[in-house]
């Protein structure tokens, strides 16, 4: 909404005086709840479940069953980081892990391609759609939310089209295929290393890149970014196409640990996706995207599934836990920030961006 | 859509709901508002309204509509508005002037409870006291009205909606809204300001001049029964509303504005075009610094005695960087013909060394000019050169090196998520690059050194940008320019919302700069930065070039002088 409202700002106003100390002067600072918040309620669900369920839940096997259950969760998140730095939503990356994993459970089982090539292909699949969303998001300027829900829904009626709706189910699937995410190695499967080796890599370069600092920069002001010589545009095309890039190999993964190519397996993880990312953007680096938080995220959410299977929960008490989970670690969060942010009532608090249309320019006359 | 809304609730709805609210008994006059008579507010009756005469009614006679005294604002470290009297009589256009920083808006947004005065003011409308340390309640709210210079419009919505929105949806029995009889309702009142307007297409596409009725008008519902109860008439107050008008708008605009006046409305009208003070206003009040000069009818008045009354003797005085013009050095940047909402065909051609200043009204072409040149205007056409670089489309010139700081800092400059490291490094950050990697060390180095160069009050590189004043974000925003080491600087409003201390500190920064060989383009609508710092100065009207001064001849007056296109015409 573009409305136009009485300035805000007074120009004779001089603003806070320069009091506020620096952030991570301090460790204790980084210790704070206003921190690590994430980590503390993480911490919390692992006392409670071993004192409620104390036979099964602190074990080693849990830890297993916690990771095993959320890599693929975990990879579909971290596709995310990086378009949504830039404030760009990418809501087709859930049908696009889908549309990859079928195709490459289609190349492998109509035409006996290597399992590479085949993974391969469902990834080249993917950054087709990325170029699509870059080129209705970025080209055309529609806004990412509407534009890659748009996408989404052209990928999945693709999806449906090429298949007749049925899932791939072929022995050949639960060969080698299968390997690249049911084999286990220390105790845990492939997957898991993935995440790690994704989060170390998207860690680096968010944070220790001109290009990831840039990224930040173009989520959080992209008319200053602009006219800091920043190419906002082409940054959040690129950014497009990596979530459909990470997203694709995700979606191979999830093939793969299913035996199947599923044409509705990706829909199941677009709410969990941005629900981890969003608790992860409070975690560590207060109200950006990052790598961290959002692997605290995915685990505190994963962990307490799993504890609630262990206790015999009945099955609404996940969904509900997770719903209560969010909002409480949202919640301790806007409370913990709400005084340095000056005059910026009006946005939504638990964004960690202005989300609007992007580079709305200059006022309108 | 609205016959769907509107639905078969409202065929049921006729017998018993009231008729529109904005249909008083005299709709059937053919003038536009409907006129009452000013003098005698409390003895009023509504049914021998007689049209009053064109002259102003002489303040003694009636009640102030509104009188404050003693009206003082500090924020930490200034002082904006410093014992303020005012008074502004029913049936009287009341001009407020005085050149930016003079207190003028914060005089506004204290009436409008946006700010509280300091105790002791005092203040009455129609003779109750009213608290302006207080929110504006209810009360105040309907005697005083107020059309912000940027018009408080919902862009997106049409006319019907804004004026609803504003008091209230008729609604039927079902509370469903009777759209039919809304958009008639707005369609009559809106006639009487003689605005023949597509209801229903959002305010987006309509012309300034409409928007400007439209807010008008909006801002007035529910003042049209004025004068057929105890309702004595209200203050309108009009901040800068023909800021972005073309001219033959302003003449239409000031016709409106004195209609309403006649109709016994005190308005408020403050304004940075001295000719239209003497057009419209009886009294002029005048202030400087935060206080008031003084009050005083227009009559005997020139646009040079008013200016000077707004300027001052004690401004001149000053900083002045003394850049002496070289016209022997050689040109840095050339630009021809540009073109965009305002410019009309701007040619530009800057020398090394030099601080180029351009002035001018607000909508006159001074405020997009320095992002055409930075090639960050949408839409803008023309050619540009930096030399030795050739020639291109102007829209292609940010990959010159001509880097820009904006003139809304927070919203096109300033990333408040970011340190005052991150905030300083963004334009430069691949000068730190090692093998894709971003090093530290280097980026922290320049940062100290350039808040060290440029004196940046902060608690540390590492400090929330959000925690500094505005002063020193200021000077990061500009650090961050300078650090990319540019041929071509250009400054928006470099000092606005700095406090005075700060504000020389970045005109010696910027004279310092120069003397270096950067080449710079200040534009402000602050004369003072202008005065401080330039060498030569554009003054802008109707998106050209109306004048150049240089020197010596950069004084406010003339620059004032400059701006006002009556001095044009002659």
């Amino acid at each position: 909404m573009t409305t136009q409202l009485p300035a805000e700002r007074d120009v004779a106003d001089p603003g806070p005086a320069p009091s506020v100390p620096a952030r991570r002067v301090d460790w204790r600072s980084g210790l704070s709840v206003r921190n690590i918040g994430a980590v503390y309620v993480l911490v919390v669900i692992c006392v409670v479940f071993s004192i409620w369920a104390p036979q099964t839940f602190p074990r080693v096997a849990t830890i297993k069953q916690v990771l095993d259950n959320n890599a693929i969760t975990g990879l579909a998140a971290l596709a995310l980081i990086v378009p949504l730095s830039t404030r760009t939503f990418d809501l087709s990356f859930a049908y696009v892990m889908s549309l990859s994993g079928v195709t490459a459970a289609h190349l492998i089982v109509a035409d006996n391609t290597n399992i590479w090539l085949a993974m391969l292909a469902g990834i080249g699949i993917a950054l087709v759609i990325g170029v699509i969303n870059g080129f209705v998001v970025v080209v055309m300027r529609i806004d990412s939310f509407i534009g890659t829900l748009a996408t989404g829904s052209l990928v999945q009626a693709f999806i449906s089209f090429v298949t007749g709706d049925n899932t791939i189910n072929n022995v050949k699937l639960a060969g080698s295929f299968s390997t690249l995410s049911q084999g286990v190695f220390g105790g845990v499967i492939y997957p898991v290393y993935y995440v790690l080796a994704l989060a170390i890599v998207l860690w680096l370069f968010m944070e220790y890149t001109a290009t990831g600092r840039r990224l930040y920069a173009t989520g959080f002001n992209p008319d200053a970014a602009r006219l800091a010589n920043i190419k906002v545009r082409k940054l959040r095309f690129c950014s497009l196409l990596t979530s459909a890039a990470i997203s694709g190999f995700a979606g191979v993964m999830l093939a793969s640990s299913l035996s199947s190519g599923d044409p509705t397996a990706g829909t199941s993880y677009l709410l969990p996706a941005f629900a981890t990312l969003f608790v992860g953007a409070t975690v560590f680096k207060q109200g950006r995207f990052n790598a961290w938080g959002t692997i605290v995220a995915v685990l505190m959410l994963g962990t307490g599934t799993v504890g609630l299977g262990l206790v015999a929960a009945p099955l609404w008490a996940a969904d509900m836990f997770t719903g209560v989970v969010l909002i409480a670690a949202l919640s301790a969060n806007v409370f913990q920030r709400s005084s340095p942010l000056r005059g910026q009532a009006g946005r939504a608090r638990w964004l960690p961006f202005r989300y609007g249309s992007p580079g709305s320019g200059r006022a309108p006359r | 859509m609205d016959s769907a809304a509107a639905g078969p609730a409202s065929e049921t709805s006729p017998p018993e709901t009231s008729p529109p609210q904005t249909s008083p008994p005299q709709t059937s006059h053919p003038e536009p508002p409907p006129p009452e008579t000013p003098r005698h507010p409390e003895t009023q009756r509504p049914a021998e309204t007689q049209r009053s005469t064109s002259a102003p009614p002489e303040p003694s006679e009636a009640p102030p509509l509104l009188k404050i005294t003693g009206v003082s604002k500090t924020f930490p470290g200034t002082v904006a508005l410093d014992h303020v009297d005012l008074e502004v009589a029913p049936g009287e256009i009341h001009a407020l002037v005085g050149q930016n920083g003079s207190g003028k808006s914060t005089l506004i947004k204290v009436l409008a409870g946006y700010h509280h005065a300091d105790p002791g003011a005092r203040a009455w409308l129609n003779g109750e006291p009213v608290d302006l340390a207080a929110p504006a309640n209810l009360s105040r709210h309907h005697r005083l009205r107020f059309v912000h210079q940027d018009l408080g419009l919902f862009l997106e919505l049409g006319a019907v909606d804004n004026l609803a929105l504003r008091s209230e949806f008729m609604v039927g029995p079902l509370r469903q809204i009777r759209w039919k009889a809304q958009a008639e309702a707005t369609r009559e009142l809106l006639a009487r300001f003689g605005l023949d307007l597509d209801l229903h297409r959002p305010l987006a596409e309509a012309t300034p001049v409409q928007r400007t009725v439209v807010a008008i008008a909006a801002a007035l519902v529910g003042w049209q029964h004025q004068g057929q109860g105890q309702d004595a008439p209200g203050l309108l107050v009009l901040d800068e509303p023909t800021a972005v008008l073309p001219p033959h708008d302003v003449a239409r605009l000031q016709e409106l504005i004195k209609n309403i006046r006649d109709q016994g409305t005190g308005i408020l009208y403050v304004s940075h075009r001295l000719d239209e003070v003497f057009a419209l206003a009886d009294r002029v009040t005048v202030l400087r610094g935060g206080r008031v000069v003084t009050t005083r009818a227009v009559e005997g008045l020139d646009v040079q005695a008013l200016a000077e009354l707004m300027v001052g003797a004690d401004v001149d005085a000053g900083y002045r960087a003394v850049l002496k013009p070289d016209n022997e050095r050689p040109v840095v940047l050339r630009a021809r013909d540009l073109r965009g909402h305002f410019l009309q065909g701007v040619d530009i051609e800057l020398r090394e060394g030099e601080v180029l200043g351009v002035a001018g009204l607000p909508g006159s072409g001074r405020d997009e000019l320095p992002y055409a040149l930075a090639g960050s205007l949408a839409g803008a056409v023309g050619q540009i050169e930096l030399v030795g670089q050739g020639w291109l489309p102007v829209r292609k010139s940010a990959s010159f090196d001509i880097a820009i700081v904006p003139a809304d800092r927070a919203r096109e400059a300033v990333i408040s998520e970011f340190s005052v490291a991150e905030n300083l490094t963004i334009s430069v950050l691949d000068r730190f690059r090692r093998f894709g990697w971003l090093r530290r060390r280097p980026e922290r180095q320049l940062t100290a050194q350039w808040m060290d160069a440029i004196s940046v009050k902060a608690a540390g590189s590492d400090a929330l940008i959000t925690t500094l004043s505005g002063g020193n974000q200021q000077k990061v925003m500009m650090a961050r320019c300078l650090a990319r080491d540019p041929r071509v600087l250009v400054l928006c409003e470099p000092t606005a919302g700095v406090d005075v201390g700060t504000r020389q500190a970045i005109y010696e920064f910027i004279a310092d700069r120069a003397r270096a060989g950067l080449s710079l383009v200040v534009s402000s609508s602050d004369t003072g930065d202008l005065l401080a710092i330039c060498t030569r100065v554009l003054v802008m009207c109707n998106g050209r070039v109306v004048r150049e001064l240089a020197g010596r001849k950069i004084t406010e007056q003339a620059l004032l002088h400059a701006m006002e296109e009556t001095e044009q015409q002659v």
